[in-house]
């Protein structure tokens, strides 16, 4: 894939030269069918106790910074 | 010309109403010139809930005047907070509802009592079963979902407690409605009290049937909306990112055309798998066609798109004129937002219009009902039906040449996964730029079309508004196809129309600026993703603290008043465009703009201008920044002249 640069205004204002974004040419023919990774039982079991974490693993509470529920 | 160019911001659309103006054939656009709203009911002060009325109570604007009340003594203020209230639990009803039948649909499944559906989507009926406390361990697949789908259904029917997803929500969330007296307690519960609590003589008090209407509300976000998007993901599988076409120009001479319109997926998805039945392509080909051509209108467009990559005619304005395209051979519609004149419609060309749904019956159309039991076979039934009728063309047909590609499928959980890959899931990069401020907040943007304003225009207005000064946006409903008709739904309109922050992100993730995250029940995915940013942690530990807000620019249906009753009883600042229904009473509007804050931390605001209204939301997002300490001075980019020109031109 060819490489596009770009010129953009970085944060101190001055110009600057960097990567744009880069696409696949063409379309996709089928959804991206990311779920099926997954395969087994204890394989989905595992994501959704850290994938999905935010409700279900027993150490992660993220910003809720408690272990008893509300 | 210049009167039908007045009435869509879309080119395809002005193309067939000025083919059915020559035609002689009425749409809901000449419709909306001849018939203007009454005044005195669109500012909410009408109530016709008992025979000595309909009482008109406008509140008077001067100081000291004597106020008037209804025949049995009610205030303005009781009036206008009744009306409103009977809004949202119109549209909990439409929400519940809906779930319901996707409920009992579940669970005729799971029982093996329906061979038509399956479980596609285990890992989502796992994430379920541990919300709902169901055993999972090595026990059979069957009966895991029965026992997941029977607490499902009690939700519906439950006296008291709480309503189970109710625990989903930030913790601090829940603490509030418990305080506040508005954690919801049951599905059918909550419509019934408000429509028991403002029948003549019993709530006479606005501030609480207001928050009684708020309970309702959250019976609908975090119970009946919530339990369609979920056992629909597990019977359809979970919507993924998929590409699909927008616009009546995925109509096709040549096919037989067959839209389905309305809510519930269950029935499209039935169809999706009999169109591709050779049998019925060659059954197809037999009467001329070169084959079956499927797409999607209103909610079953979205439900549809997102699984199937299934093609959308286009949104609530649009059902009209999709009959007027001469192409259509039979036009299915279940429940929700379809108009009565489509019969009148259709009778002007050969389409034949369906009904498919025991609750909603249009005379003057044939009904074919969706039996779960016999689901394929009916579906065949319908495509046969369509197909007969591919001879009988008779207008002429012109299909406009508009349509454009569009990705969408961006569930809660897909979100998640693209921002974190597999091993590492997590929104936090979404918080991390959030925090660093290529992001500058969230807005949902969701909602119908209304006849009353310039059809998908404030949509467009807002959206570009929005993503030009870095707010990445959520859609769903019809503000979702009217931003994929622009183009806003792909990757490239990151690097097109967003800002630079924003478009940074969309470039290094490869998403768009704007994501389609499904029908209107699906407004529960945006409830679990703002949910999910709060428990990753840096933006506060409520909703109501994160830099983000809620917009419905042409709202029309009563579902849209629940929605944003909920978004604001959820902690979000919430904008609504075209009309406001509470305007006949300033205590009323005050206390949903004002008074809510309070007790909900989230509260409702009005502004017919999109722009505006952008600005205002963009406004509370910096404000959450800046009580959140990540405050960075910068300005406002107002989206000029010259980029909406680019984007007409596109
Ligand atoms: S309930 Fe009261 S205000 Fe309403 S119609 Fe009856 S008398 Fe009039
Ligand atoms: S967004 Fe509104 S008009 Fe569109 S399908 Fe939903 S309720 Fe109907």
């Amino acid at each position: 894939m060819k490489e596009k640069v770009e010129e953009r205004v970085s944060f101190d204002g001055k110009k600057v030269k960097i990567l744009g974004g880069i696409y696949e040419e063409g379309k996709p023919e089928s959804p991206f069918q990311w779920r099926k990774k997954l395969r087994s039982r204890e394989e989905m079991l595992a994501y959704l106790k850290t994938g999905e974490r935010y409700w279900f693993s027993d150490e992660w509470y993220g910003s809720e910074k408690r272990k008893t529920p509300a | 010309m210049a009167e039908t160019e007045a009435k869509s911001a879309d080119q395809a659309s002005v193309e067939m109403i000025e083919k059915a103006a020559a035609e002689g054939v009425e749409t809901v656009f000449d419709r909306a010139l001849k018939m203007k709203p009454c005044p005195i009911g669109a500012e909410g002060s009408c109530c016709k809930n008992c025979g000595m009325g309909p009482c008109r109570v406008q509140a008077p604007r001067k100081e000291g005047a004597v106020r008037p009340t209804g025949v049995c003594g009610a205030t303005a203020e009781t009036i206008s907070a009744r009306n409103f209230a009977r809004m949202v639990a119109g549209g909990a009803a439409a929400h519940g509802d809906h779930a319901r039948g996707v409920a009992e649909l579940f669970l005729a499944t799971a029982k093996g009592e329906v061979s038509d559906f399956e479980i596609k989507d285990e890992q989502k009926l796992y994430q379920l079963a541990m919300d709902f406390g169901v055993e999972i361990g090595n026990r059979d697949l069957k009966d895991i979902a029965i026992d997941v789908g029977e607490i499902a259904m009690a939700e519906f029917g439950r006296q008291e407690g709480e309503i189970l997803f109710a625990k989903r929500a930030p913790l601090k969330r829940q603490e509030l409605w418990r305080e506040t007296g508005t954690m919801p307690r049951g599905i059918d519960r909550e419509v019934v009290e408000i429509m028991h609590r403002t029948h003549i003589g019993v709530d006479q008090d606005y501030k609480s049937i207001l928050k009684a209407a708020a309970r309702c509300s959250l019976s609908d976000g975090w119970g009946g909306s919530m339990i369609s998007t979920e056992l629909q993901d597990i019977m359809f599988g979970d919507p993924v990112p998929v590409a699909g076409q927008i616009n009546l120009g995925v109509l096709k001479e040549d096919h037989v055309n067959i839209i389905v319109h309305g809510h519930e997926p269950l029935l499209p998805e039935m169809l999706v798998v009999a169109a591709q039945d050779p049998e019925m392509r060659k059954y197809a080909e037999s009467k001329g066609a070169k084959g079956i051509n499927l797409a999607g209108m209103c909610c079953s467009a979205n439900e549809i798109l997102m699984r199937h990559g299934i093609p959308v005619a286009g949104n609530f304005l649009q059902q009209e004129l999709a009959i007027i395209t001469g192409a259509v051979e039979a036009m299915t519609v279940d429940v929700q937002c379809e108009m009565q004149s489509l019969v009148n419609v259709a009778r002007c060309y050969h389409t034949k219009l369906i009904t498919t749904d025991p609750r909603a019956h249009i005379e003057g159309a044939m009904h074919i009902e969706f039996e779960e039991h016999e689901a394929l076979n009916i579906a065949k039934r319908i495509l046969r039906e369509a197909i007969d009728n591919f001879p009988n063309r008779r207008a002429q047909v012109q299909i406009p040449s508009q349509s454009i590609d569009t990705v969408v499928g961006f569930s809660h959980e897909t979100i998640n996964y693209l921002l974190g890959g597999l091993y590492r899931a997590s929104y936090r990069p979404l918080n991390d730029n959030i925090i660093n401020g290529r992001i500058r907040g969230i807005a949902g943007v969701v909602g119908c079309n209304n006849a009353r304003t310039l059809h998908d225009d404030a949509h467009l207005k807002m959206i570009l508004e929005l993503i030009g000064n870095d707010v990445i946006v959520l859609t769903t409903g019809c503000s979702a196809m009217a931003a994929g008709k622009y183009g806003l739904l792909t990757p490239e309109a990151a690097h097109k129309y967003a800002g630079e922050g924003l478009a940074s992100v969309c470039e290094a993730v490869g998403i768009p600026p704007v994501l389609h995250m499904g029908s209107c029940v699906d407004n529960s995915r945006i409830l679990m993703a703002a949910t999910a940013v709060v428990k990753d942690g840096g933006l506060g530990d409520d909703i109501s603290d994160l830099p983000a807000a809620g917009a419905a620019p042409e709202w029309m249906s009563e579902k849209a008043i629940s929605i944003g009753q909920y978004f604001v009883a959820s902690g979000v600042y919430t904008v609504f465009g075209v009309t406001w229904p509470t305007l006949g009473s300033d205590e009323v509007t005050r206390e949903l703009f004002e008074g809510f804050d309070e007790i909900f931390k989230g509260r409702w605001d009005f502004e017919q201008d999109p722009v505006k209204a952008a600005g205002k939301m963009i406004e509370h997002i910096d404000k959450k920044r800046k009580a959140l300490g990540i405050d960075k001075k910068r300005e406002r980019v107002l989206y000029d002249m010259a980029k909406r020109r680019e984007l007409e031109a596109a």
